[in-house]
């Protein structure tokens, strides 16, 4: 290298230096600057930021119609599944004792959830309560025979709520092998599960559908949904490709070009997320009565709309809004960046 | 202060170079044509000043700084010491004249106070005071690359680049745009305009480069000229096949006369 090319060199960097330092923009500024002309672009450009915003409130609502339908499907499933019980059916007059001893046993096992046993009496008590409106069973029981009569011949029960009811073997392996429960039980009434188990199994693979369906769902109509305002955001950017090579072309920097195209992506995104929210609430409200009577477990997302958790529903909806309008927007303009 | 140095540029998949093996010197507060025909290199070379382009041999300087060493995080602060007027104008369609010239200083992040104070004065020296609050799409041809010139001379550039700023513009609209482009040049700025239009080269009678198949084929400094039909030759004009002239106030055609059409009820 010549002295002349050192020279040009050195000159080169210092110049560059210079020309850096100087060209250091005040952030708050250049960023106050991103933003005006970001609302303004959302304005004059209004057909297609209509476009972007409608293609995105009905991507929002899909997704959150999946959380939601996931969330309601798995909260009925499983308080379907509260109400399966295993019932063992011991001898009319069975020991308190020996119950007792039972359920410490059944206790032991890692998939009971819970136990309750109950003797002939209260199991009576129990069948009184559950037919209080049949008048004429009443009339028969009025009489203190018949009732010392059904007290003797009523079985103590046993009730076993599960934590996996696909896997019972544990369970039924103690009824079988255990002396005390082959020496206690009826012989005439056999415990419940075998009956119950089909029902069991096809809950629970509507329950295990509704959970792993939901997650799928969700991500597909994520990508989905990704893709379409992608889509709408890169048409947006693409009539507007010679302004980007214009901004470049008079030294414009990529957070001066990038920033009005975020904003305007961002305010769609909001408003999105703000209508999105609002149709959802309004359409849960008129909703979740009707569900409630078809027996859909909806306590949770009425618990969240009547509460001042809805307003953490709204910020998740336009804060979900804005990041996906920034995604989009920021891989749709890559490629005007180059 | 522009300095080409054997600077030689291969498109891929060309084999003939667009430019080929160009030097040249510029001085400070020059007025310089390049002129050619199309595909002589002209745009190319300016691409390469405005590092849109990079040479595939050679070095070239402006300013001051060798354009070897700007990288890419440099081109945005080194592109804003430039004066570019595009051929299309490149205007911002959803902004008004006053914002597209605000453009050009808002990215050098000169503050509000700074921009109102300059924008008007730009304005007025390209005649667009009165027009600042319109839209592109509103303007004529002239009045658009007037627009042009005032966004790349409002941040006072040292060198002011124009890619064919007369093209498609009427007779008088081109000696306005020329008029102004050498007022700016008179400030003090170094002015290099690429163009088709020998009536405007010799009317400034500046100096002038040629370029044709990527070389420069003549360098006239000061009053230079340039003739299209040296390097365009016009085709001759066939002679008009003879036709007997009817003359203007011979008998006059009779037209049969009109019908008279009878309505019965």
């Amino acid at each position: 290298m010549d002295k002349k090319s050192i020279e040009t060199k050195r000159n080169t960097k210092s110049h560059l230096k210079t020309l850096t330092k100087n060209g250091k923009v005040k952030k708050l500024r250049t960023t106050r600057r991103v933003v005006k002309y970001g609302t303004a672009g959302f304005v004059r450009n209004i057909w297609l930021s209509i476009a972007a915003t409608i293609v995105m409130t009905i991507t929002l609502l899909i997704l959150s119609l999946t959380v939601v339908a996931n969330i309601v499907l798995s909260q009925t499933a499983d308080s379907l599944r509260d109400k399966i019980d295993i019932t063992i059916f011991f001898k009319p007059q069975t020991e308190d004792g020996i119950l007792t001893e039972a359920k410490s046993i059944m206790l032991n096992d890692s998939n009971v959830k819970s136990v309750e046993i109950a003797n002939s009496k209260e199991e009576y008590q129990r069948f009184l309560d559950e037919n209080t409106d049949n008048e004429k069973l009443m009339e028969v029981l009025n009489d203190e025979e018949m009732q010392e009569i059904m007290i003797n011949t009523m079985q103590s029960t046993m009730r076993i709520k599960v934590k996996d009811v696909d896997n019972l073997d544990s369970i039924k392996d103690i009824v079988k092998n255990n002396e005390l429960f082959k020496n206690n039980l009826d012989p005439e009434k056999e415990p419940s599960y075998d009956v119950n188990q089909t029902q069991i199994k096809t809950i629970t693979s509507w329950a295990n559908i509704a959970k792993n369906g939901g997650i799928i769902l969700g991500i597909v109509f994520l990508v989905i949904s990704i893709l379409i305002i992608f889509n709408t955001i890169r048409m947006s950017i693409f009539s507007r490709r010679e302004e980007i090579k214009m901004m470049k072309l008079v030294g414009a920097d990529r957070h001066f070009i990038r920033g009005p195209f975020l904003v305007e992506a961002r305010i769609c995104g909001m408003i999105s997320g703000f209508i999105a929210g609002t149709a959802g609430y309004v359409g849960m409200l008129f909703m979740t009565p009707k569900l409630t009577e078809y027996g859909i477990d909806v306590s949770v997302i009425t618990s969240i709309i009547k509460s001042e958790w809805i307003i953490a529903v709204y910020a998740a909806l336009i804060a979900l809004g804005m990041i996906i309008g920034t995604f989009s927007a920021k891989l749709a303009i890559r490629k005007y960046l180059h | 202060m522009i300095l080409l140095d054997g600077v030689t540029k291969i498109y891929p998949k060309d084999t003939k170079p667009a430019l080929d093996n160009v030097s040249l010197h510029v001085d400070p507060n020059e007025f310089l044509f390049i002129v050619g025909q199309s595909g002589a290199g002209k745009s190319t070379l300016l691409k390469m000043l405005t590092k849109e382009e990079n040479p595939s041999s050679g070095k070239i300087i402006v300013g001051g700084i060798d354009l070897d060493y700007v990288k890419k995080r440099h081109i945005p602060h080194y592109r804003r010491r430039l004066g570019v007027v595009f051929q299309d104008n490149k205007l911002l369609p959803s902004r008004t004249v006053y914002e597209n010239v605000a453009f050009a200083l808002e990215i050098a992040g000169m503050s509000n106070k700074e921009i109102d104070r300059t924008v008007p004065k730009v304005l007025d020296l390209v005649g667009l005071l009165d027009k600042s609050h319109k839209f592109p799409s509103h303007l004529s041809g002239g009045e658009i690359q007037r627009v042009g010139i005032a966004r790349s001379v409002a941040r006072q550039p040292k060198i002011l680049i124009a890619d064919e700023p007369t093209a498609n513009l009427d007779p008088v609209t081109t000696k306005e745009i020329i008029d102004l482009l050498k007022r700016i040049n008179d400030f003090g700025t170094t002015v290099l305009v690429t163009t088709h239009n020998d009536g405007i080269v010799n009317y400034l009678q500046k100096r002038v480069v040629t370029l044709d198949h990527g070389k420069i084929i003549s360098d006239q400094k000061g009053k230079g000229v340039y003739s299209l039909e040296k390097e365009e030759p016009k085709p001759k004009r066939k002679p008009m096949p003879k036709v007997t002239k009817r003359p203007l106030h011979s008998t006059p055609v009779k037209t049969p006369p009109k019908k008279k059409i009878i309505r019965t009820i």
